[in-house]
């Protein structure tokens, strides 16, 4: 029986509060800190190249507490971006020409404005991406959801751990492989995975336990062949994506005793091209409350766009954004190291 | 009392290079390039490098090849296989060993 915990939020812990969870990293012995390896690399300060992502977090509700979750996502959170919120974001997009909108959470599609606000973005002609915990297709007021994303071409970008079910429930909970191969096949049978057009379906892998993945092309070789062969389940693309040392994971990687060293690996795997084309130099993140960050990891720990940027959806404004200085610390190793991470996968 | 073996260790390994570093380097060319990928997959020469390190009883590329295996998706189900496979094959070695037995006998029995 895999058990997966309460979020932290739910317990009270020190570490639900983000700015324990970045004390707890600042307290580790580090060689080298991520704004020195910044400047070595002649990064410093991090500066966006073009913006050309809003990353929309609708919400920290979920039917899921995943072992690892870097949101603290989970069916008691009450964080929900509301209608009104949306639809600014919708205003900054229509003044903008930012061409994709990746909507997460939580399970996003369980914010009751989801679809609304899918179909708005459609109507604006910008592409939408979503990420879908996959187990949320087979819920009772869900089941609908793929067909809702193929009539509106909607790229969905799905967790799935491992090809193997022990591995992914040990991280997601018990039964959840078993449901995500099944709503994985509702989705090939849309003609999702099949490189057809206004059908992408990505996987997301991500270590189950303290180490790296060393390799995206050989981990999608591996998916492909393993996913194919079990269950005849098709995909166009696989990410890997290196787990952040935050909020539950930084829970776990405290209890194992695996945070000093993991840490030390990310620190030590610092790679200044992965540093260059991360995520958060082409993406504006903007939290539930319409608050805005350089990425959903930065959001997670309470660190805003640098004073000066627009700090709200409402006053949105891409050439003001475009110019701030990105917010770093010690997590920042988390999508720097060896292949780089970034939730479009690996950047070097 | 120092333990002979530390995990600690492999971070240092680089160290022995300052003993002979001609033959370190000659080494170490040697070693990067049989483990590049060529004929054979990146999978499969880690897989070979478990094997071998289980075979020689090496804790640190024990560890280094389980580290490997983990960093492209391999689990502890795939290292069981491998670990079958080589134990499976080192019983085989040892019965075949036992062919001198039988063939000495073979000559000097009745």
């Amino acid at each position: 029986m895999t058990m997966t915990l309460p979020t932290l939020a739910s317990r009270r812990l020190p570490l639900a509060m983000a700015s324990e969870q970045r004390a707890t990293l600042r307290r580790l012995p580090l060689a080298r800190e991520f704004d020195q390896r910044l400047a070595d690399a002649g990064l410093a300060p991090m500066r966006p190249t073009r913006i050309e992502v809003m990353q929309v977090n609708v919400g920290k509700v979920c039917n899921q507490t995943c072992r690892h979750c870097h949101v603290d996502a989970g069916p008691d959170r009450r964080e929900v971006m509301s209608r009104e919120t949306m639809q600014l974001c919708l205003d900054a997009l229509a003044k903008s020409d930012i061409g994709t909108v990746d909507v997460t959470g939580g399970a996003p599609e369980m914010n009751p404005h989801f679809r609304w606000f899918v179909r708005e973005v459609r109507a604006l002609g910008r592409h939408v991406m979503n990420r879908c915990n996959l187990t949320i297709l087979e819920t009772p007021s869900h089941r609908d959801l793929p067909a809702f994303f193929a009539e509106h071409s909607v790229e969905v970008v799905c967790s799935l751990p491992h090809y193997l079910g022990a591995r992914t429930d040990r991280q997601r909970g018990d039964g959840v492989y078993e449901t995500s191969i099944r709503a994985l096949k509702r989705l090939n049978a849309l003609g999702y995975g099949s490189g057809v057009a206004g059908r992408r379906l990505v996987l997301v892998a991500n270590p189950v336990g303290a180490f790296t993945i060393s390799d995206q092309g050989v981990m999608e070789a591996e998916f492909r062949k393993a996913l194919g062969e079990r269950h005849g389940v098709v995909f166009d693309q696989l990410f890997c994506l290196t787990n952040m040392p935050i909020s539950r994971y930084l829970e776990w990687l405290v209890e194992s005793k695996n945070l000093a060293r993991y840490m030390e690996t990310l620190a030590n795997a610092f790679n200044p091209a992965a540093a260059a084309g991360a995520m958060c130099r082409n993406t504006v993140s903007v939290g539930w409350d319409g608050a805005l960050y350089d990425c959903d990891f930065n959001q997670m720990l309470d660190m805003p766009v640098a004073q000066g940027a627009p700090r709200h959806v409402r006053d949105f404004d891409l050439a003001a954004l475009s110019a701030r200085a990105i917010e770093t610390d010690r997590h920042c190793f988390g999508c720097t190291a060896g292949e780089g991470s970034s939730c479009g996968g690996a950047t070097a | 009392m120092a333990a002979y073996f530390d995990d600690e260790d492999l971070a240092h390994f680089g160290e022995l290079e300052k003993h002979h570093p001609e033959l370190w380097s000659l080494w170490i060319k040697y070693y990067g390039k049989a483990f590049e990928e060529g004929l054979l997959t990146k999978r499969e020469k880690i897989l070979i490098g478990f094997a071998v390190a289980l075979c020689e009883k090496c804790p640190y590329c024990i560890h280094s090849y389980t580290t490997q295996a983990q960093s492209i998706g391999l689990t502890m189900e795939h290292l069981a296989e491998a670990g079958h496979a080589t134990a499976s094959l080192r019983a085989g070695i040892t019965m075949a060993h036992a062919l001198v037995a039988h063939n000495i006998d073979k000559k000097t029995g009745m």
